[in-house]
């Protein structure tokens, strides 16, 4: 059985004449990282809203179609259940801070005394949890005096903390700065060799191409393919999409650079790899350009 | 962005007490001096609020709320000392002015209540952080909901304020006039508080969803980060502002049967 799975998903929200989910239909395995692209208003953040039940639970509006979490509906799952299986991250790092707590340790325990969980196994989760995402040094810092990345690390932690088996972070890096994006990417990867399903939608191309197993695209509230990087970048389509591929993608595109598989490769290490292989056979890439 | 709580640690008594015995000390200030109908207990009670403000090294920071009540404190001796109805003897005069001992006696009785009641309030309030309280509030079968939104205020409104301050910067950038005469700040008010708004709608209805995943609704028992905070003096106190209540109830009962 499918870890997640959507079924002729289909939403619009109150008062909107259009669909912001279009029957969206696709299975995810336990354990891959799915990536989240296309323009904005593609649906990306409805999508995610509905894979961590928030569609249709917090929101009204018209609903139809199935988002299943391991055979079961998530729009029939209850609160606690519900937090337990999925966990999201949001945009703003700000809007994550509960503004309940007076130290970012606290903060990341708030889900756990919603949950119930006994204080010795809190007091472990917490300091796991701030230790794989390298914040514990800041357990005692007041959480609106850490920066956007710690801050957004801090949320993920949070997140994180509860054990859930999915997490899905919508846009995660979007309000950071350079040093933000680092250090949040770092903790992704850091999430994502925990055998965790992550879902993360992102305009990062770069990111998600070295990060993500599969990809699915979305076009005004369609989901226009879902396939590996190597075989979504390679599209000739994309831009119509409102997307545009790696730059790594872009270059090999134009030296049309491709592996053995016909694609062009999309991280730079794969560039770099590709193109080491066709300088040994001769072909360097200055020949190429001539 | 700081928090707007009056709450700083200074490692004091007060601070390692228990917020449930500052709570009860607050009823028993306040109930005491009422069900006895004894002036002198409402003295008592201020000058042991303020004694313990100042073990609690946090006496200089009621000058602030002192100060504010101090305006309305001014007005009740002012209205009182000179109309009230069975004013008789007069005191002194400002000028065309006469103040009567009646009214200044009452005013005096209305100053004693109203100091009692802000003192005691700030042994709780100056030497508790706010989360400790509602927890400890919560644990009782308090609303954690209500709960929530008391302790969050003291942090989201100067997050609102913040972005009341970039919101203004940016109309200023754009040749808006806030700052002058009323005219110009009122002209100013609509398109600075119209952004205020929808931001803080947004930010609000996001961090709602935020606290949705970390099950803040979710139906379990709550379980806490931090031990319950009850020391053996807690309970020697919690002993005494119970006893002192149920004897000044017995007082008022008696008074009354005789």
């Amino acid at each position: 059985m499918a870890h997640v799975t959507a079924l002729h998903l289909k939403y619009k929200y109150p008062g909107s004449d259009t669909l912001a989910l279009h029957d969206i239909s696709f299975s995810v395995e336990r354990g891959e990282c799915i990536g989240i692209i296309g323009e904005n208003g593609s649906g990306k953040s409805s999508l995610c809203q509905a894979l961590a039940g928030l569609i249709p639970g917090f929101y009204k509006g018209a609903y139809g179609g199935k988002v299943l979490l391991d055979g079961q509906e998530a729009a029939h799952m209850d609160a606690d259940t519900l937090c337990r299986k999925v966990g999201l991250v949001f945009q703003n790092p700000f809007n994550q801070v509960t503004g309940a707590k007076l130290t970012a340790y606290e903060e990341v325990a708030f889900g756990l005394e919603n949950i119930g969980v006994p204080r010795e196994e809190m007091h472990a989760r917490v300091r796991e949890a701030m230790e794989l995402l390298h914040i514990y040094e800041y357990r005692e810092h007041y959480p609106f005096d850490l920066s956007g990345g710690q801050m957004q690390r801090m949320a993920i932690a949070g997140v994180f903390a509860m054990r859930p088996e999915i997490i899905v972070l919508d846009e995660p890096v979007s309000q950071l700065d350079p040093q933000g994006r680092k250090e949040v990417f770092e903790a992704i990867r850091t999430l994502s060799g925990h055998g965790i399903t992550i879902f993360l939608a992102e305009h990062n191309m770069e990111q998600i191409a070295a990060f993500c197993d599969r990809v699915a695209l979305l076009h005004e509230g369609r989901l226009i393919c879902m396939d590996t990087p190597a075989r979504l970048f390679s599209r000739d389509d994309l831009e119509t999409y409102g997307v545009e591929a790696p730059v790594f993608t872009k270059l090999a595109r134009v030296l049309q650079v491709r592996g053995q598989d016909g694609l062009f490769p999309v991280t730079l290490e794969e560039t770099k790899r590709l193109f080491m292989e066709k300088r040994q056979t001769g072909a360097g890439v200055l020949e190429w350009l001539e | 962005m700081k928090s707007i709580s009056l709450y700083e640690d200074k490692g004091t008594f007060l601070n390692r007490t228990a917020p449930e015995s500052k709570l009860l000390y607050i009823l028993t200030a306040v109930s005491v001096p009422a069900l006895t109908g004894i002036e002198w207990a409402g003295i008592a009670f201020i000058a042991l609020s303020a004694l313990l403000l100042l073990t609690g090294r946090v006496l200089k920071k009621t000058l602030p709320v002192l100060g504010v009540s101090g305006f309305i404190m001014l007005t009740v001796v002012v209205i009182q000392g000179m109309f009230r109805r069975e004013n008789m003897t007069p005191v002194f005069s400002l000028g065309p002015c006469v103040f009567y001992r009646e009214g200044l006696y009452f005013a005096f009785q209305i100053i004693l209540h109203i100091l009692n009641i802000l003192l005691s309030f700030c042994v709780l309030m100056l030497t508790t952080k706010p989360s400790d309280l509602i927890e400890s509030l919560v644990r009782r079968g308090f609303s954690p909901r209500f709960g929530y939104v008391f302790v969050s205020v003291f942090q989201i409104i100067p997050q609102m304020t913040e972005t009341m301050g970039i919101i203004m910067d940016a109309q200023r950038s754009r040749g808006m006039e806030t700052e002058g005469n009323l005219l110009t700040r009122a002209k100013a008010f609509l398109p600075l508080i119209s952004p205020v708004v929808m931001s803080s709608l947004v930010n609000t209805r996001e961090r709602a969803m935020a606290l949705e995943v970390r099950g803040f609704n979710s139906r379990c028992k709550k379980s806490f980060l931090n031990p319950r905070v009850k020391t053996a003096a807690d309970r020697y106190i919690q002993a005494m502002e119970l006893a002192l209540i149920a004897s000044a109830l017995g007082w008022r009962i008696l008074l009354w049967l005789m």
